[in-house]
């Protein structure tokens, strides 16, 4: 067979969200890989310019579903920081906490699905039956499973009682009981071993030159963690962990990484649990911002996650940027993709846990008389509208 | 580690004798935790209409009017508001709850709350 | 009373009724084991325990529309589901179950049966390879040549593993295999190499995980399948599902002693021997992860085909032995 073009996505059941790969195929082996993001471009860094402060705070939970959490802490941060407030030891405990749950119920999430992607369904029912556990302890604390809403300015929404503590507690210990049975499992089952050891592989030089971030760049060896290298909240002096790096840079590396940072995880949380500071959850955050900029950032469970915040002194932000960590590995993705097996596309793709939506942006290109177009929350609205309009789509 | 053939063989033959894990929801409920962030519920008793939870609300889910204005003997102006609720555009992120200087919002536990049309989901608390 | 008979073979037992609906059944029990083992309940709502569901799934994917591509070869693409499920339900009909003595023999059962009902069993997987050839998409093309690759793996250790009881027996003919060990049970325990090898060979012939790499859904879609829908599509699954309770049966017939005893109790020997290896396979998906084709590949013609071959030897040998 000669080569041919094999399109994945948008739609296509190895993605769950849109994008968009342009395989070169020779036979079952890829030649090449080229990529086009921009299918669930939803506008929320315009959003955030046409709402207030504290509204921005949901919509920018809204970014991703499984990293909510982070999205939030890094914009409260950053704008913490612009107020000139400090939250409360606690407070700052409990944002630590919330962060380490996520980070938990992300990598099991994403173990369950790396099982999926190599047909291994019943490892993917066994870690999302387990992630129910840490689910419950969230729901538990914040009121729900998905978006907490935990993060505020000066701190954190909810506090934490000696009953939650508890049961938080017991559910951690059962997952730790649990996790080092995924990691066995993922390294001594032949035929997983034989999809995900050597696939994939990312040479360190090459994930430091292609900026890969979060377990991806740790699985090939970089021991690069924000927790670590830029400490924020209860990180640094009070919180004590260790980054989990592994050499193989390899997809198997990854589960490795992944379930090896479960366990630091839950580490964490219990020494969180048990040494948390007497006191406020928060403290009085004003309603307008002074004017400046700031640049926050947070390890999320798939990178680094920076936000870039421009206030102009009113209520509401001049700018927001937000990068997530999934468009930092989206050059080191195509470098692994290349030369790989068909067969591999999912599971190297899935390895790097992207999430799409965080990642799209739109892009107006100018015409070349340089007549720069300023869009403004309405236009962009309205060109969303008309855009499906055109497509028959009934809005 | 080494490889072992059937790694999860015994894991998985001892699960046939297990209860599932999951239960058959819509005939069998689990319940929600305390403090669950349901359906924002308003009481028009408590509100003093200073519109903070419409200011907030990322979602534009709320509206509130005026219903009455009546002065007693002593010449007290007390007012009467009501709140209408889209609850197709809310994002249960409590922050009206949080910001309403009356405590006259809480969130309930419901969490069915899907309809098949969009007038049954605007309620109007007074 | 012989076009009676005949009429019994092809509508009712092993014909197409039985085949249906025990087919289905096995589908319930395989999907039901499947999820025991992943902690979860599996069909629920249809029937007791959702024991109608497959018959449901069927119902419903024959009532739905029925798309072929505007690229695609029409008549090809038409025919090839009927194809393929005509010759699993023939060679349902081979099976020995009819087969209770020497005086009351099978009209179906004849001096190499055993090679006619390998041969229907791997028709299908032609099918698929045209069904996707005629496909016109890029998904299908890709299943199809899979289809063909994965033939080439597993069809040869297959052929081997049940060449050994057969020259253990000394027959081409399933029913006196299945007589044979009946007479001297012990000699099963001698193709056990064999047997293992069928069964897996069999999975691999279902396409069923770890060797569900023709149609592996996150990495092409449906495989062959993609394009087709509605009445093709329920044709394709039901016959996959046929395919399952031939091929354990035929696995029954050659290596765990057939179905002795007459009509009630051959029928339940049936039954049980089939859902032995139904279990098995059950469990074989629950524990792996898929392969990928040149895994696959070199699996077989590592480990499968040699072992078959060593297992012919011993056989060999032992044959020569016991005379
Ligand atoms: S819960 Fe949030 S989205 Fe819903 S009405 Fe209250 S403030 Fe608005
Ligand atoms: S914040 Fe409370 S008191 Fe103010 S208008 Fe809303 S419900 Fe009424």
């Amino acid at each position: 067979m000669s080569t041919f073009i094999l399109p994945v996505g948008p739609q296509h059941p190895a993605l769950k969200e849109p994008t968009s790969f342009r395989f070169m195929v020779d036979g079952e082996t890829v030649v090449d890989a080229d990529l086009r993001l921009g299918y669930n471009h939803r506008g929320i860094e315009k959003g955030c310019e046409e709402r207030t402060y504290i509204q921005d705070l949901y919509l920018l939970e809204r970014v991703c579903g499984i990293c909510s959490n982070v999205h939030m802490t890094v914009f409260a941060q950053g704008v913490e920081k612009l107020m000139g407030i400090e939250p409360p030891k606690r407070g700052l405990f409990i944002r630590c906490l919330m962060g380490e749950l996520e980070r938990v119920h992300s990598h099991l999430l994403w173990l369950g699905v790396a099982g999926h992607e190599v047909g291994f369904d019943t490892f993917f029912m066994y870690t999302w039956r387990d992630r129910e556990i840490v689910e419950d302890i969230l729901e538990m604390i914040s009121g729900n499973r998905v978006n907490y809403g935990m993060q505020t300015f000066g701190g954190v929404r909810r506090d934490l009682d000696e009953m939650q503590i508890k049961k938080a507690l017991d559910g951690i210990a059962a997952l730790k009981a649990r996790t080092p049975y995924y990691l066995n499992i993922g390294a001594s089952e032949p035929t997983l071993v034989a999809r995900i050891a050597g696939v994939g592989v990312l040479p360190k030089a090459k994930a430091l030159e292609l900026n890969a971030a979060g377990p991806t760049t740790r699985a090939s060896g970089v021991d690069f963690d924000v927790r670590k290298d830029d400490p924020y909240a209860g990180f640094g002096e009070h919180i004590p962990f260790n980054i989990v790096t592994d050499e193989g840079g390899d997809v198997l590396a990854r589960v490795v990484v992944r379930a090896k940072e479960l366990m630091e995880s839950y580490n964490i949380c219990e020494y969180i649990l048990k040494n948390l500071p007497a006191g406020d959850i928060r403290v009085k955050a004003p309603r307008k911002v002074p004017e400046g900029e700031v640049v926050s950032r947070a390890e999320a469970q798939r990178g680094e996650c920076i936000h870039y915040i421009r206030s102009n002194g009113t209520d509401k932000p001049d700018r927001v940027k937000v990068r997530a960590p999934t468009l930092a590995n989206w050059p080191a993705t195509l470098y692994m993709l290349r030369g790989g097996y068909v067969a591999d596309i999912p599971i190297v793709m899935a390895a790097i846990d992207p999430c799409l939506s965080c990642t799209d942006r739109m892009a107006i290109i100018t015409d070349p008389k340089g007549n720069e177009k300023v869009w403004n929350w309405e236009t962009l609205r309205q060109y969303g509208i008309d855009f499906y309009r055109k497509r028959g789509i009934k809005l | 580690m080494s490889l072992r053939l059937g790694a999860m063989l015994p894991e998985v033959l001892k699960h046939l004798f297990k209860k599932p894990a999951t239960v058959q929801y819509p005939f069998e409920k689990i319940g929600v935790p305390k403090g669950f962030r349901g359906r924002p519920v308003m009481d028009p008793n408590l509100c003093i209409g200073c519109q903070m939870c419409v200011k907030d609300c990322p979602s534009e889910a709320l509206e509130i009017h005026k219903e009455s204005e009546a002065t007693d003997e002593a010449g007290k102006v007390s007012k009467k508001f009501s709140m209408t609720f889209y609850l197709d555009r809310c994002s249960h992120c409590a922050q009206c709850a949080e910001i309403c200087p009356k405590k006259a919002i809480h969130m309930n536990s419901e969490f069915e709350d899907a309809a098949f049309d969009r007038g049954a989901l605007k309620i109007v608390y007074k | 009373m012989d076009i009676l008979k005949i009429f019994l073979y092809l509508l009712v037992y092993p014909g197409l009724l039985f085949l249906f609906v025990y087919s289905t059944f096995v589908e319930w029990i395989d999907r039901k084991l499947y999820a025991k083992f992943q902690n979860r309940m599996g069909p629920m709502y249809t029937g007791s325990h959702g024991i109608l569901q497959p018959i449901a799934d069927f119902v419903k994917l024959m009532a739905k529309e029925d798309i072929v591509p505007d690229k695609a070869d029409k008549k090809l693409f038409n025919a090839v589901p009927i194809l393929a499920l005509t010759s699993v339900l023939t060679a349902g009909l081979l099976l020995p179950v009819w087969h209770f003595s020497d005086a009351f023999q099978s009209a179906t059962s004849f001096q190499g049966d055993l090679i006619v009902i390998a041969y229907l069993l791997a028709l299908p997987s032609f099918a698929y390879f045209l069904a996707g050839w005629a496909s016109a998409s890029m998904y299908s093309a890709i299943g199809g040549v899979r289809v063909l690759t994965l033939l080439f793996a597993y069809e040869v250790p297959m052929f081997l593993a049940i060449l050994s009881p057969a020259v253990m027996a000394g027959s081409w003919r399933m029913a006196e295999i299945a007589a044979y060990y009946q007479a001297n049970p012990w000699y099963l325990l001698i193709n056990v190499f064999a047997f293992a090898v069928a069964v897996v060979a069999l999975q691999a012939k279902l396409e069923r995980v770890p060797f569900d790499i023709p149609h592996a859904e996150t990495e092409v879609v449906g495989g062959a399948f993609t394009e087709y829908s509605g009445r093709k599509l329920a044709m394709f699954r039901l016959l996959a599902d046929i395919q399952m309770v031939v091929g354990a049966g035929m696995i029954a017939a050659l290596f765990l002693g057939g179905f002795p005893g007459g009509l009630i109790p051959g029928f339940i020997w049936f039954v049980v021997k089939t859902l032995i290896v139904v279990f098995i396979l059950a469990a074989m998906r629950s524990v792996t992860a898929r392969l990928r084709i040149d895994q696959m590949v070199s699996f077989s013609w590592k480990w499968l085909a040699p072992l078959a071959l060593l297992q012919l030897v011993i056989v060999i040998f032992l044959k020569g032995y016991l005379q």
